[in-house]
């Protein structure tokens, strides 16, 4: 058998479910008796309830807050100092504080009735003033988003690292920009659903949910409904894709849940795209004002950066509203060497959903502004961004390295990312071409991002975030089965990452069974260790590490068992093939499992009771996070007559160490990339000037088509990780980071000759023309 | 109302809701949860199934119009022999990764290799743009479409 283990692109175990349409999502479970939930939410984004009036043939099946004694609110507190506690209530209290909070629910068999009932529903609002914009709402006067505060600020911090003020004396230039980063929903093609209903038999709450982190939901859910944990079981069954939505303990499966607890019926909600797009609108939103200080090559001495995030109304459990912002200064210096920052960081509430997180975090909005401020400064002094990139950052010699806000890179090329990408966009050939000019009038240009990824950060690094919980040890549980396959079960998920297959390859790699031969589950928090679950591109690293120090375990054991049946000594025995191999013959696995499940007669005298299960756990050395890198680049063509940017080319080359399944590694990056293009050029929740949502639905809210990207080009390098197992660094959230800075780069590139700059997204054609209008180039 | 169609080439006949989604049938009545649903407003493709042997979003198509018709969903290609093609190609090609617009670019991507079946990759692309996939940036899916349309195309006489 050619090696199926790790770094073979081995086709993926979930397919085959997929492709005849037997994936199992949320919407697809229907348990007898169930109701269909639908949500009467806020059409204001500031009011007042005045009153709820519910049709008196409607009693029993609508329910408002006034029903949820005892259930949330919910609270997502950071121990973060200064941090300003919010209260979610499940269902609107005496106010709405964004378009699209919940306020009511309505049960039906079907999604339309109830739907019908709620259209029912009279409720009557005093508006009130709505906090929209977070830089006005940062200002004394604002209308304030909870009135007990005494203004709308959730969470601020400024650091200062590094000698700073003498960098500053001596910088010979300084570059300032204002950047701001639109608000987006996550849209994945799956919105967020559950299902709830209660279990008689085992009394306990079942919920089935699409989510990335099960056993953190099971957590909530218990914590705001009071309940045991013992009495709580999430299962996530298939989901339709992630990204950073489905982490947070969500006021609909609560109310869901406690209804179904109540009623003693199945109680099923699934998001549907308009509630999506609107209430579910809560990532990225930054607003940033960055200052670069270099001297005359280039090289840059400090950065000043000061962030508002809009963490929108309240703080989701468990990560917190301020997590978002509390990230921008550590990652602020990406990949450079450089030797001194200041930032003043502030989350804002507003009238608008609570902020989540959305791949790749904080990073895109900070490389957006970091990597646009390398371009500035490149301009100022007149060399290719490229080269001032190269010279600036850390080099490859001085890994392990230890950033001025105290980030550990473990390894890598950072500078030979920026060359390969320099030859496969072929500057020097659109260099040429712009000398040249284009026949039809638009504008070329080529831009350039290079970031850092923590991946897998651990128990050192969020212990520090102030959220309520922390990652610890992954665990996984390996297990033979009679017939001498494996079983594998584990607490992350898996929403197309595949790891049905990549851990699969990790256990073939220790104990060279088939793939194929292996089960890998996940999802149920009845049968599978705990978990934190899947987020921060942590778990081929983590859960991958657990699979392989269970495997080696159990490898062990097998020696001892497989040894026994070849009549031979353990020493002498290896394990290949999903065989054990003596110095005279070899057993299958299957005999193996035959004698431990059905014929314990045959087994050694001293055999490990533990049997041929084994449940191991796995946190790197220094858990501080593993760093992948990349760098894009990206060509453009800007008609200045129409606003439009098409992309020409677009090129990734990145690190992410040891791939384990390349052609799935290919597929988040691709992936990730296109939803970074659909941030640069496209995605944007508009608010109107009261908190209003302008963007409902597909044809308002675009995210990018097959006709909108480039065939991608992918160049891989890699450097292990000298901390992990195998070498592997995360890598899901990567693609996502750099393409809004690339492209926007590329446009300032392109439209450089005008002396006009983008530092906006979406770019859209109405941004360029403005842009263009301002400096009187239209 | 009454409604006669032919599904995945049974015949069945059914009453109703005038205003129920030809999507919300298949999945509610028929228990084919195969079909998904994302924007109900046919601007994404996840619903995307076959009737009378063409591409229908059937989200914003109604049951009551299904009337007389065959209907095909992505359950229904087990014996298809150009569907079993395009599926091995969407593995080995990378083309899905959560697998929730899979059925409906499946539906779209034998409707592009069986009417199409010298599209180049511009053209791939733009018959895809009524699909849109969250996860795998498009890539994997255009290559296993233009895979399975050669793979088609060497096997014509
Ligand atoms: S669900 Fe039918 S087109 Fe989107
Ligand atoms: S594979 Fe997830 S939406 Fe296409």
């Amino acid at each position: 058998m050619a090696s199926q283990g790790i770094g073979a692109s081995v086709l993926r175990n979930e397919d085959e479910r997929f492709l005849h349409g037997r994936g199992q999502y949320v919407a697809d479970i229907t348990l007898p008796g169930t109701w269909n939930a639908a949500f009467l939410r806020s059409p204001i984004a500031h009011a007042r309830i005045k009153s709820i009036t519910i049709p008196d043939d409607l009693k029993g099946r609508v329910f408002t807050a006034a029903d949820m004694t005892g259930v949330g609110p919910i609270v997502g507190i950071s121990s973060l100092p200064g941090f300003r506690v919010s209260e979610y209530p499940v269902l609107a209290t005496k106010k709405v504080r964004f378009v699209g909070e919940p306020i009511a629910v309505a049960l039906a068999p079907e999604r339309a009735e109830a739907e019908d009932m709620i259209e029912r529903i009279a409720v009557e609002f005093d508006p009130l003033p709505a906090a929209v914009e977070c830089l006005d709402a940062r200002k004394s006067g604002a209308p304030l988003v909870h009135e007990q505060w005494p203004d709308n600020i959730v969470h601020q911090a400024e650091f200062k690292l590094g000698p700073f003020d003498e960098m500053v004396k001596k910088a010979a230039h300084k570059v300032t920009r204002q950047f701001r980063i639109s608000r987006q929903a996550v849209m994945p093609m799956e919105s967020r659903a559950a299902l709830a209903h209660y279990d008689a038999r085992q009394d306990e709450l079942v919920v089935y949910a699409s989510h990335q982190t099960p056993h953190l939901l099971a957590t909530g859910l218990a914590k705001f409904l009071g309940m045991s944990q013992r009495r709580v079981r999430v299962i996530s069954p298939d989901v339709g894709g992630g990204f950073g939505l489905k982490i947070f303990v969500e006021a609909e499966a609560l109310v869901a849940a406690s209804l179904a607890m109540r009623l003693r019926r199945p109680i099923r909600w699934i998001e549907d795209n308009l509630e999506h797009l609107t209430a579910d609108a809560n990532c990225r939103e930054h607003r940033h004002t960055l200052t670069a200080y270099a001297d005359n090559q280039g090289k840059f001495l400090a950065f000043d950066l000061d962030v508002v995030v809009d963490g929108g109304a309240y703080s989701i459990y468990p990560w917190t509203s301020c997590v978002e912002a509390a990230q921008c200064a550590g990652i602020l210096t990406a990949a450079y060497d450089l030797p001194s920052i200041h930032a003043k960081l502030a989350t804002i509430a507003t009238n608008k959903p609570p902020i989540c997180v959305y791949r790749g975090v904080a990073r895109p909005g900070v490389c957006f502004s970091g990597e646009l401020i390398v371009d500035a400064v490149a301009r100022a002094i007149g060399r290719e961004p490229y080269q001032v990139r190269i010279d600036n950052m850390v080099r490859p010699e001085q890994m392990p390295y230890s950033t001025i806000t105290n980030k550990l890179y473990d390894s890598g090329d950072y500078p030979e990312s920026v060359r390969q990408a320099v030859k496969l966009a072929d500057v020097d050939g659109i260099r040429a071409r712009q000398r040249r000019g284009e026949t039809d009038g638009t504008l070329i240009g080529v831009g350039f991002a290079s970031y850092t990824e923590q991946t897998a950060h651990g128990t050192s690094v969020l212990s520090k975030w102030g959220v309520e919980l922390v990652p610890g040890y992954e665990m996984a549980t390996v297990r033979m089965t009679p017939d001498g396959d494996l079983v594998i079960e584990v607490g992350i998920h898996s929403h197309g990452q595949g790891m049905e297959t990549t851990l699969a390859q990790i256990a073939s790699e220790v104990l060279g069974v088939d793939p194929k031969r292996v089960k890998v589950k996940f999802g149920d928090t009845a049968m599978s260790p705990y978990s934190t679950g899947t987020y921060a591109s942590r778990s081929i690293v983590m859960a991958g590490g657990a699979v392989a120090t269970a495997c080696r375990t159990l490898a062990k054991r097998i020696a001892v068992i497989g040894a026994h049946l070849l009549q031979a000594k353990a020493d002498d025995v290896r394990i290949e093939n999903a065989q054990v191999i003596g110095p005279k013959g070899q057993v299958d696995f299957s005999a193996l499992g035959r004698a431990w499940y059905l014929h314990p007669e045959d087994l050694p005298p001293a055999v490990d009771r533990g049997g041929l299960t084994v449940t191991e756990g796995y946190r790197p050395n220094p858990d501080s996070g593993t760093f992948s890198y990349a760098t894009h680049a990206a060509v453009v063509s800007v008609d200045p007559d129409l606003g439009t940017v098409k992309l020409i080319d677009y090129v990734v080359v990145e690190d992410c160490g040891r791939r384990v399944n390349p052609m799935v590694v290919d597929g988040q990056v691709l992936g990730g990339t296109v939803q970074g293009i659909g941030t640069a050029l496209y995605e944007e929740a508009l608010y109107g000037p009261n908190g209003e949502a302008l963007t409902g639905t597909l044809a308002d809210y675009m995210i990018p088509g097959a006709t909108e990207v480039p065939d991608i080009k992918l160049a891989h390098m890699t450097t292990l990780s000298p901390w992990t197992e195998f070498g592997i660094k995360g890598m899901g959230e990567g693609g996502a980071i750099a393409p809004p800075a690339a492209i926007a780069n590329a446009v300032n590139d392109a439209l450089r000759v005008l002396g006009v700059e983008i530092a906006e997204t979406p770019i859209t054609p109405r941004r360029v023309l403005a842009a263009l209008a301002a400096a009187g180039k239209l | 109302m009454k409604v006669t169609l032919t599904l995945n080439g049974r015949p069945i006949e059914a009453d109703v809701e005038a205003r129920k989604s030809l999507a919300d049938f298949i999945r509610e009545r028929e228990g084919l949860t195969g079909t998904h649903i994302t924007c109900e407003q046919g601007v994404c493709g996840a619903c995307t199934i076959l009737v009378d042997g063409r591409p229908v979003r059937s989200c914003i198509a109604l049951a009551v119009t299904a009337d007389r018709r065959d209907v095909r969903t992505v359950e229904g290609f087990d014996d298809d022999p150009v569907m079993a093609v395009v599926r091995r190609c969407f593995s080995e090609c990378h083309a899905l990764q959560c697998g929730y617009c899979t059925p409906g670019m499946l539906v779209t991507a034998r409707d592009i290799v069986t009417r199409l079946p010298n599209a180049d990759r511009a053209r791939i692309r733009l018959e895809l743009s009524g699909n849109l996939c969250r996860c795998t940036g498009y890539l994997g899916i255009v290559n296993a479409i233009e895979k399975a349309a050669s793979e088609i195309r060497a096997r014509r006489p």
